[in-house]
């Protein structure tokens, strides 16, 4: 493989492979495999004729292995297809195979990136309807484009996505992944293990003490194969053999397992109610009672099948709980964290200690008769606050300047005081009493002041589908005075395009959205101004735009 | 709710009744009043205790002279625990309703490893070395060598309780083990002490049976309750095991060896003290002259709790002057010991009866009955004397001397074995002598003496007369109450055969067939894909499921349940136990699903509740007959045959009806609760069999579901869990199943309630 770093046109790309000699469309070219897509271009010419971005390939077709014209197919996620074929008579094979290879192996890494994305944009329009309606609104009717859509909608998720993940349940393991690996025999004398990827990863999530094995010896020491039919042969593997050579690599797996349960065992249980130790409450001292028969259970007096027996018991408790494990590992580290900031939330962690034991709690939910109370509210979780003012109001920031101390208090009620006592009413210059009257008139219920009270609210006067449409609009005129404001600062070229292209968004949108809307109210209601607001969120948008333009046409002159 | 209950005024805590606790109510007063002795047999799930704590407290305030306490004795302490919790919502109803200030004391009782708070002694890990090492804190000589030297560490906890804590009686309220240990931090007092000593004036003790029955310990704490106490065995299914358990003995090898550590010891001391303090040993041989007349009176008058291990009629009695001085009751120990050392170099089994082993000593070490006797009482004063700290190193020795006391007390109802190996293992020399206990009368019985109303009540007493039949004493009422059911939340099946037909078992002779364990797989396999949540399974025997469980492996039936659902297993470690069953839950809880293998008659089918999704089915792989191989059963069942004239056949198959019934109980646990109980071996189906499962379970049992095939089984369950899955709320149970005060006071309804206790 050739690792070739060259430029052309502006950008720079790491290309992987390049193979000449290859046809497209009966015409002769290159082929590049660059780190993002796959290109061709004509031989002689310095540009690409078919560039794909690996994203949008579906998947590659490629001859049979026996024929004589040597092609590979692209086939598109739109559908559209493009063949190469490799022409090189002497190494057409070769490169065939090579680019094969590495469109195998990079293919599926896109195809996941492609298809997460597309099921995170599905699955956010789904969940909320009101970005649905966004959609359709600005993407379906072409007012931007799809990208300009998630543009910074996609940010928010990749941002988001440790709070994504939280949510999103990790799959646990399938308690029986050893089972899916039952030898097959192939007829001679041997055992076949099928191992998927799959599987080793179940392999390693449940056993960590094989996947610390795995690394320290491969491949230094072992191939991969290798590795894996000592797994298999070992009796670490088949526990109801018992152990007999120490020199296996894996025996000291077994005996950290082995360490592992040891030490959960004599952590103890949380819940009392199932500690069997405690269970009891005054055990017979030793040498009373009826021994029940107990069969001795020390190693000495253990047959070989009872130890096996043994073993195979241990092994089946042992392999549950670490799948079980496996399963909660991952999730216990977001708590950890969430705990650790919960400090800040008006409960630091010694709030713990107020809250009743499990034991207690495991005590009254077992006397718990639900059905003879009275009601079965459900229960919720109460909220435990030590500082509920700090939970009420978040914390001000001090200003010095806005407090006042007593002294200027009582400065300012002796100045009141003395105000007032020194008043005396100017009456010549007071309103006449017929504009005094007309004033309160003017100001009393049903008088000219006081009708917007009596005014109906908008909700009552005006349809319900006109105000889901205006509703949609707002929304859809806030997403796109959204984007044209995030543009400023404007101090990028990219920017500079983009609060162009929004200002002639938002025309277009005044256009082809709210004119007919306006058109619309008007042949129904002449004198409701409903779109006033916008117009005037518009306009503020323009004239910024405008101020914007002719401060640039200034710096550039 | 408040009830009259026959004329009685009974707060209830509750809003809402089941008609079954009402009738149970009935029942109970009518045993108080009469105060005579109950067997009441009470589905579990429907409230017993808080109907058992309502009546007998009610019963207490109404008749304040007649019942003065209320003795609540459980098995564990979890049970003991939930007993006190609902009584504190008894006492909190109480409270509310009366708006007085209530005057009860309840309190709970338990061992020091639940109780103590000295921060060395709480943190060992067993029982027993906590006893040790309190005792070597708090014995009454070692803190009078406090005086003459400071430095002896003795335990300020039960310095300041017994400087202050007795003086002003525990104030009224319900105490539980953590309220007691919370009161004692506070005050600096014991708690494990100050429980003890509060019991004498509680209202309501809770406490575990070993308290009551167990003679060593009952010595210590019970015996000055009162006489108009109620006592109650709660769980009580296995009360006959307990109380023999309390009275046998086994002798090793290593029990002899440590014993001999134990007299050399005792002689040494002597040697030592009678250099020393020679007026102390004179002083306790002038006491034993005396007799022990102080215990004599205290029992002819009535304080004291009868002692099964000491006899009446050695109370009269001084100690026999052959063994009155120390050192010749050393020498007698040592004669003693050597015989029991020649017995058991034994090549055969030897069983023989008490009075045989009396008359084989006598012959052979010239070692009379009487001194024998007085062994236990004689060992205990010796070790007050010579102020033996640690008591707990001698154990071996009072093993010894409590069974010589036992052995020459009583001639009937006890069995001698010795064994000079372990039938599975012939070549090996391991030589025990047991003294068995065959008679669970024998320890009960001063309870039933001493008490004027005993209840014997479980989930499980089916059936009910032979209670009374192995106890020996005549009850006032006997009954079995069923389960009102707005559904039937509870579907017992018979699986008799497998697909192939081949008739499931877990009988002797198929123990091994591999056709059986296939298709036991078959069952488990299947039911793991249908029934939701978690699946408990239980064996007869743990070498049965060890088996068991090793041939699924290799047939891969294991792996193809795995894809099902997790499997844990019960191991003969409590410890590693505990972690599975932990774990268990918790796989049933995040809903993954999870499997429980486990043994009728382990610790988890005797402690464990499965309720709702923890167990939403049960399978019992076989009958689980006791180990019937075992001389001590042989001659136990011998014995029942003489004395009580109980056949063999009908004792083994009740008790592994009791079993199995404990085990298939432990799913259900309230009417809200549902799940399958899958009888998996064809002689369920049996009329003798079947007939001895609880009343609760029985009416379940249709004909139709008397031999299936796995996939009859599977469709039944299938078709059960989908109705039970239905939503179920509490209307639907209204009238029914459950009752306000109006309707439980409609005629036709108490004419209904009528029905529900089965007397026999």
């Amino acid at each position: 493989m050739h690792f070739v770093s060259f430029t052309m046109a502006s950008l720079s790309e790491e290309v992987l492979l390049v193979v000449k000699k290859v046809r497209q469309k009966k015409q002769d070219g290159t082929l590049y495999l660059m780190a993002e897509r796959i290109a061709w271009g004509p031989e002689g010419k310095d540009r690409f004729t078919v560039s794909h971005s690996y994203s949008d390939i579906r998947c590659q077709k490629i001859s049979p292995d026996g024929k004589a014209k040597v092609q590979l197919q692209l086939v598109l996620h739109t559908g559209e297809s493009t063949t190469f074929h490799f022409a090189n008579e002497s190494t057409s094979r070769k490169d065939w195979e090579a680019a094969k290879e590495l469109l195998q192996q990079l293919l599926p890494k896109f195809k996941k990136k492609a298809n997460k994305e597309l099921e995170e944009k599905n699955k956010m329009l789904q969940e909320d309807p009101v970005l649905f309606q966004l959609y359709k609104d600005l993407v379906v009717s072409q007012v931007i484009s799809a990208e300009e859509f998630w543009a910074n909608r996609l940010g928010g998720i990749n941002n988001g996505e440790s709070a994504a993940c939280e949510n999103k349940q990790e799959v646990g393991i399938s308690g029986a992944f050893l089972a899916d690996i039952r030898p097959q025999t192939d007829g001679c004398n041997g055992l076949r293990y099928n191992l998927t990827a799959d599987i080793i990863e179940s392999i390693f999530r449940t056993y960590p003490a094989v996947k610390q094995k795995y690394k320290e010896n491969v491949p230094h020491n072992l191939t991969e194969k290798e590795f894996w039919t000592r797994f298999f042969q070992s009796h670490y593997f088949h526990r109801d053999r018992i152990s007999t050579g120490t020199q296996d690599i894996f025996s000291e797996c077994a005996r950290q397992d082995e360490k592992g349960l040891k030490s959960l065992v004599t952590q103890g249980v949380k819940n009392p109610m199932v500690d069997l130790l405690s269970l009891e409450d005054k055990t017979l001292d030793e040498g009373y009672g009826i021994s029940s028969a107990l069969p001795s259970t020390s190693h000495a007096s253990r047959t070989v099948k009872e130890s096996s027996n043994f073993a195979i018991i241990k092994r089946f408790n042992h392999h549950s709980a670490m799948v079980l494990a496996a399963g909660s590992r991952k999730r216990d580290v977001p708590a950890d964290q969430a705990s650790e900031t919960s400090s800040t939330d008006g409960n630091s962690r010694d709030s713990d200690f107020f809250q009743p034991p499990l034991k207690k709690v495991k005590l009254q939910e077992a006397i718990e008769y639900e059905d003879l109370q009275q009601e079965n509210r459900p229960k919720t979780v109460a909220l435990n606050l030590k500082k509920s003012d700090r939970y009420a109001h978040g914390p001000v920031p001090l200003q010095s300047q806005q407090y006042t101390t007593s002294q200027d208090i009582i400065n300012s009620v002796n100045y009141i005081k003395h105000e007032m006592s020194n008043y005396k009413p100017n009456l010549t210059q007071v309103l006449s009493s017929a504009a005094a009257s007309s004033a309160i008139a003017a100001l009393s219920p049903g008088g000219v002041l006081m009708q917007q009270v009596a005014q109906q609210a908008i909700n009552q006067m005006v349809p319900t589908e006109i105000q889901a449409e205006l509703k949609h609009l707002y929304v859809a005129a806030g997403e796109l005075l959204r984007h044209f404001w995030t543009c400023f600062p404007v101090n990028t070229a990219f920017l500079e395009e983009k609060v162009t292209k929004m200002k002639s968004n938002l025309e277009r949108f005044q256009i082809t959205k709210l004119r007919p809307f306006q058109e619309k109210i008007q042949r129904q209601y002449l004198s409701t101004n409903l779109t006033g607001h916008l117009e005037c969120m518009l306009q503020a948008a323009y004239s910024k735009f405008h101020i914007w333009q002719t401060r640039r046409m200034m710096r550039k002159t | 709710m408040k009830l009259n209950i026959d004329g009685l005024l009974v707060y209830f805590p509750y809003d809402y009744i089941y008609p079954e606790q009402y009738s149970y109510m009935l029942e109970l007063k009518r045993t108080l009043d009469a105060k005579g002795h109950g067997v009441l047999e009470m589905p579990s799930g429907t409230g017993k205790t808080i109907s058992l704590l309502s009546l007998i407290v009610a019963y207490q305030r109404a008749f304040p002279l007649e019942v003065t306490k209320l003795i609540y004795c459980s098995r564990t302490v979890p049970e003991i625990e939930k007993v006190v919790e609902e009584l504190r919502k008894l006492m909190e109803f109480y409270a509310k309703e009366t708006e007085e200030v209530n005057n009860f004391l309840a309190l709970a009782l338990s061992s020091r490893k639940n109780l103590c708070i000295h921060p060395e002694v709480s943190s060992l890990r067993f029982g027993k070395e906590v006893d040790g090492k309190c005792h070597s804190l708090t014995a009454s000589y070692v803190r009078a060598q406090r005086h003459g030297n400071p430095n002896q560490p003795v335990c300020r906890f039960y310095e300041e309780f017994d400087a202050v804590g007795r003086q002003v009686p525990l104030p009224a309220g319900v105490y539980n083990l953590d309220d007691l240990k919370d009161l004692g931090r506070r005050k600096g007092w014991c708690p494990y002490y100050l429980a003890r000593y509060s019991i004498l004036h509680a209202n309501i003790v809770v406490y575990s049976y070993h308290y009551l029955l167990d003679p060593k310990i009952a010595d210590l704490v019970s015996k000055e309750l009162a006489k108009k106490s109620v006592v109650v065995f709660d769980e009580a299914h296995n009360i006959d095991n307990v109380c023999i358990d309390s009275m046998s003995v086994n002798i090793t090898r290593r029990t002899l060896d440590r014993c001999q550590n134990n007299v050399d010891t005792l002689q040494n001391t002597i040697q030592r003290i009678k250099e020393t303090d020679a007026a102390k040993l004179r002083e306790e041989y002038r006491r034993l002259v005396e007799g022990l007349k102080e215990a004599n009176v205290a029992r002819e008058t009535d304080v004291y709790l009868a002692n099964p291990v000491l006899p009446d009629e050695i109370l009269k009695e001084a100690v026999p002057g052959s063994i009155r001085t120390a050192e010749h009751f050393v020498g007698f120990l040592r004669r003693f010991l050597e015989y029991l050392k020649s017995r058991l170099r034994v090549q055969h089994v030897v069983q023989e009866s008490a009075p045989q082993f009396l008359k084989d000593i006598f012959d052979k070490v010239c070692i009379d009955r009487k001194p024998l006797r007085f062994c236990a009482e004689r060992l205990q004063s010796l070790l007050r004397t010579l102020e033996i700290t640690d008591i707990s190193d001698f154990s071996a020795v009072t093993l010894i001397s409590n069974f010589a006391t036992l052995v020459s007390t009583y001639s009937q109802g006890f069995t001698i074995i010795i064994e000079p190996f372990e039938d599975r293992t012939p070549t090996i020399a391991n030589p025990v002598l047991h003294f068995s206990c065959m008679d669970p009368s024998i320890a009960i019985k001063p309870v039933f003496q001493r008490f004027q109303s005993v209840i014997i009540t479980s989930g499980t007493l089916s059936p009910v007369d032979i209670y009374p039949r192995i106890l020996d004493f005549r009850p006032v009422t006997m009954a079995s109450f069923t389960m009102t059911l707005a559904r039937t939340c509870l579907c017992p099946l018979i699986v008799g055969r497998g697909n192939d037909q081949v008739a499931l078992s877990s009988k002797f002779e198929t123990r091994e067939d591999f056709a059986v364990i296939r298709n036991y797989g078959n069952l488990l396999l299947e039911m793991s894909a249908v029934v939701p949540d978690g699946i408990v399974a239980f064996f007869t025997s743990y070498v049965y499921m060890e088996n068991i469980v090793a041939s699924w492996y290799e047939q891969g039936i294991l792996e193809n349940i795995q894809r099902n659902k997790l499997i844990f297993i019960e191991t003969q470690d409590a410890a590693e136990t505990s972690m599975a069953l932990e774990k268990y839950q918790e796989a049933c809880e995040n809903g993954r699903g999870a499997i429980l293998l486990s043994v009728a008659r382990g610790k988890v089918s005797e402690g464990i509740d499965f309720v709702h999704h923890f167990g939403r089915a049960v399978i019992m792989f076989g009958v689980p007959y006791v180990y019937t191989q075992s001389r001590i059963l042989k001659a136990r069942l011998e014995y029942l045959r003489d004395q009580f004239q109980i056949r063999e056949n009908d004792f083994l198959t009740f008790d592994a009806m009791r079993h199995a019934a404990q085990c298939v109980g432990r799913a259900i646990r309230g009417k809200t609760d549902y799940g399958l109980m899958i009888f998996a071996d064809k002689r369920y189906a049996r009329a003798d069999k079947r007939g001895k499962l609880p009343r609760w379970i029985q009416e379940h049992i249709n004909d139709g579901s008397l031999n299936l095939t796995v996939d009859e089984a599977v469709q039944l369950s299938k078709h059960f869990l989908r109705q039970m899955a239905q939503p179920f709320s509490q209307v639907d149970q209204l009238g029914l199943s459950l009752l306000t005060l109006e309707q439980l006071e409609s005629p036709e309804m108490l004419k209904k309630i009528a029905q529900i206790a089965h007397q026999t």
